[in-house]
């Protein structure tokens, strides 16, 4: 009985304190990927992500209702950092749910104008003004939401003193942007307002920081301190994650010592060593050196033979350009071909389904298309040209005209085979600063499989290899799909068990896929290199040495009529890849979670299907 | 010399133009659909007092689509000169747009003509013709599509004197609209900026930006009537994008500028 009674007064009590109107509640999943076209085309900048966040803590003046609900301290607000804009998950401020929908757009139109926030209350008036002066469009839509927001504020009458004052100036900048400087100071936080931005919170802020503890996990209130110089360069550090916790500081001396011990990845950037914070961020770099430090270690490290894959062959010997010597090092590496034969038969995952569908449709539609044939000796159509070329011409040899046009075989001429990098790299974390759950290596194994899916439906024959290194004494080249296999369930599953491995010797393994382009008779003959970084070993191939053996492989290939381009993820990747692989002959994808869809359009336009 | 043809300069490209024909150089023009590559020859063709040939290249056309070919006629057979050979006997601009979508062979055919021989070799007739003084050649394409079975060849490029083109700036592209389609100049700002939105969308969302030309016929769609957001939508939304998101992105983003 205490316990019915004890549920029918919470819900009473919820009920009265309730303020959301969940009938008109909008996800944003269902908006994520039109809002992230929208913050783009409104001058948001493109290596941003769109992510929903949880609610935010805030402390206003409750209703006696909400203070016995318990509820009112969590607020969904829009805030961004240097990763990405994030937005709240669903929306429900306002009773009608296309308003709330126009609230979302209204956010990130927002956060594209105002990358930066160092005053919460100047700068959000200050952008609203201009965005809605550059875009007159939004005016109407605006007033509607101000309107509405309007609505939602804290009764007047319950409110004096300054906080009645910190109303009313709110309100007033509300209804006309711009047109109130000062904040007036008030007890707690006034109630958040849902169309304006907010800064990052200060969650991560370091224990020792001077800053008033009490003004923590609040970003709001930094509209108090009008002299906001610190405050946003205390944001700046956060940002960065560098000066956190004191165990992470150890960590810092540590990786600095062993960068110094072992002179390993530096000589390239020695310039840049000079803010060891700095190279932190790059979490692929600083665990390349430790596997570096224990070479001996990281032999041990290599899978036991049952474990690993299979070796196929005794290996193959591939010779290295030594540019000191100016001379090829003969049968210097050894190409060990494996396959994974352990890797059980695969469906397409649940979460790919979608846009594999999507990418065979369109694909399929690009099968080639029945071309006609002109001087044919038969066919359908007689071939005017040639008819007239025999009349006007009457030396030539009368018999064994081919008169006539016919339709060909629709085969497009046109074998690729994509080579991807599965150096351990790969293993990284996305986003800037390495922290997301989804690693480098899972883009890339949905970029090959969506690709093979497109692929497969056009009927171009194609293949798919992967690579790493340890050393010029093994070079693993990962077959996952050769040109003679039809591909299915099989190669799937190779595809999706691919895991990262070790080192990046690219020249070798382009040499080996020229040896295998060069076995296909088609007249086109496309290799797709999918990269994250520079080569490199941990023996000398490194620096210049493996960039003058990469290009050297390449050049190579080219001369075998292979028509090399490499799609990299490295944002570098401007300062090397174009002597690598000449002006025109490589890509630098910077949203890497675009990567899946990017690259079968890429292909398309490569291969001048869709143009 | 009286010139019909409206053109606004964006930088020094009439100068170039116009040294490069008085030295009988070639001239090769790239540059993103809709720039104005087309109208920027044919301004200069009414400049120069040339005729101009125009050819459309497409993926079937042959050499002797723009050489010639025999043909039969009431008294036996006749040859007829193609566009190039005309613009090269009598004088005059003849201009390959798209000139990388044409057969790799119907490069070739320039070669001899694009250099300091300026002759057109006809292998058919066995004649070899010495080029008019007015003769030029103007070649263009889009290095947009970064296509590796298209392109055109370095031995190729390498004999033209070459211009970059892009679209224009904001304020010279509210211009041109204002006078290509007669729109008020706040709604040509409008539009313009509602293109150079867009325009941040190429290579991400859209395989290709929102035209100088596209926003000229939003104009005039406007200026004859229709909504701004109708002809928005249907001169700069749809012809960019086949996706349901994206265009609906694309809606939202017109809403924000009418």
């Amino acid at each position: 009985m205490e316990e019915f009674v004890g549920e029918l007064w919470h819900k009473l009590i919820t009920r009265q304190a309730q303020t959301d109107f969940a009938e008109a509640k909008v996800e944003f999943a269902s908006l994520q990927s039109q809002l992230a076209t929208y913050f783009r085309a409104m001058g948001g900048e493109p290596g941003k992500n769109l992510e929903g966040t949880g609610p935010r803590a805030f402390n206003p003046k409750r209703r006696l209702a909400q203070r016995m609900a318990g509820s009112h301290r969590h607020f969904a607000v829009c805030w961004q950092d240097d990763r990405g804009l994030r937005l709240p998950i669903s929306l429900a401020y306002f009773p009608d749910s296309a308003l709330n929908e126009a609230l979302y757009f209204w956010q990130t139109a927002l956060a594209a104008q105002l990358p930066t926030i160092r005053h919460w209350f100047a700068d959000n008036q200050q952008a609203t003004h201009d965005l809605l002066k550059k875009r007159p469009g939004l005016a109407a839509g605006y007033q509607q939401l101000a309107e509405a927001t309007l609505k939602t504020r804290p009764d007047l009458e319950t409110l004096k003193g300054p906080e009645l004052e910190r109303e009313l100036a709110i309100q007033q900048a509300i209804r006309e942007p711009g047109s109130v400087d000062q904040l007036p100071i008030a007890v707690g936080d006034p109630l958040p307002v849902p169309i304006w931005i907010y800064p990052a919170p200060l969650y991560a802020l370091s224990p020792d920081s001077d800053d008033d503890l009490d003004d923590m996990g609040d970003g709001s209130r930094a509209e108090k301190q009008l002299n906001t110089g610190r405050k946003q360069a205390e944001r700046i550090d956060d940002a960065k994650q560098t000066d956190g916790l004191l165990v992470f500081k150890l960590e810092c001396l540590f990786t600095w010592a062993e960068q110094v011990d072992l002179d390993r990845c530096q000589e390239e950037n020695l310039d840049d060593d000079s803010s060891t914070a700095d190279d932190l961020d790059i979490i692929t770099l600083s665990r390349k050196r430790r596997a570096g430090a224990a070479r001996l270690k990281f032999d041990l490290d290599l899978p036991s033979a049952q474990n690993d894959d299979l070796p196929v062959g005794e290996g193959i010997r591939l010779p290295e350009w030594d540019y000191r010597k100016q001379a090829y090092i003969k049968d210097y590496c050894l190409l060990q071909p494996m396959l994974a034969d352990d890797a059980l038969p695969a469906a397409v995952p649940d979460y790919l389904r979608n846009q594999a569908r999507v990418l065979k449709n369109r694909f399929s539609m690009l099968r080639p298309q029945r071309t006609w044939q002109r001087r044919q000796p038969y066919g359908d159509e007689i071939d005017l040209d040639a008819w007239l070329e025999l009349k006007t011409q009457p030396l030539r040899n009368e018999e064994h005209q081919d008169l006539y046009r016919a339709r060909n075989n629709p085969q497009r001429d046109l074998a690729c085979l994509l080579l991807s990098d599965l150096s351990m790299s790969t293993d990284a974390g996305l986003g800037a600063n390495g922290d997301s759950d989804q690693r480098v290596i899972d883009v890339i194994r949905d970029t090959m499989l969506l690709f093979a899916e497109a692929l497969s439906s056009t009927g171009d024959p194609f293949a798919i290899y992967g690579f790493s290194s340890v050393k010029n004494k093994q070079v693993r080249y990962q077959l996952l799909k050769n040109f003679s296999e039809a591909y299915g369930d099989q190669a799937r599953g190779r595809l999706l068990a691919v895991k990262p491995g070790f080192y990046t010797r690219m020249g070798a393994a382009i040499r080996q896929s020229t040896e295998v382009l060069k076995l296909q008779k088609s007249q086109q003959r496309l290799m797709l290199i999918l990269s994250d970084g520079k080569p490199n070993d941990i023996d000398r191939y490194e620096g210049r040495y493996g960039i003058e053996d990469t290009r050297r492989a390449v050049i190579e290939a080219k001369q075998q009529g292979i028509q090399p381009f490499c799609v990299t993820i490295d944002e570098r990747g401007n300062d090397y890849l174009p002597y690598l692989f000449g002006e025109q002959c490589y890509a630098v994808v910077n949203d890497l979670a675009r990567l899946p869809v990017l690259l079968p359009k890429l292909y398309l336009n490569l291969t001048g299907i869709s143009a | 010399m009286a010139n019909d043809i409206h053109y606004l300069p964006q930088g020094r490209e009439i100068e170039i133009f116009q040294t490069a024909a008085n030295n009988k150089l070639p001239v090769l023009i790239k540059g993103p659909t809709g720039c104005g590559k087309t109208r920027f020859v044919e301004y200069m063709a009414a400049e120069l007092g040339r005729p101009l040939h125009t050819v459309a290249c497409h993926d079937d056309l042959t050499a002797s689509d723009l050489v010639g070919r025999h043909l039969i006629g009431a008294d036996g057979t006749y040859w007829q000169d193609g566009p190039l050979t005309r613009a090269v006997r009598e004088g005059g601009i003849c201009y390959l747009d798209e000139v990388v979508e044409a057969r790799k062979d119907t490069t070739v055919v320039l070669h001899p003509l694009s250099d300091h021989r300026r002759v057109l070799p006809i292998e058919r007739t066995g004649e070899t013709i010495e080029a008019h003084p007015d003769f030029m050649l103007v070649i263009s394409y889009n290095p947009g599509y970064q296509n590796l079975i298209k392109g055109l060849k370095p031995s190729t490029r390498q004999r033209f004197v070459a211009m970059s083109f892009d679209y224009p700036d904001p304020e010279q592209e509210v211009v041109i609209v204002c006078q290509e389609s007669g729109v008020d100049k706040q709604t040509a700002q409008q539009l313009v900026a509602l293109g150079n939105d867009l325009r941040r969308l190429k290579d991400h969302d859209l395989e290709e930006a929102a035209s100088t030309r596209l926003l000229i016929y939003a104009a005039m769609m406007i200026q004859s009537g229709l909504t701004q957001s109708e002809a928005c939508t249907a001169c700069l939304a749809q012809p960019l994008s086949d996706e349901p998101e994206t265009l609906v992105a694309i809606e939202r983003l017109i809403q924000a500028h009418f």
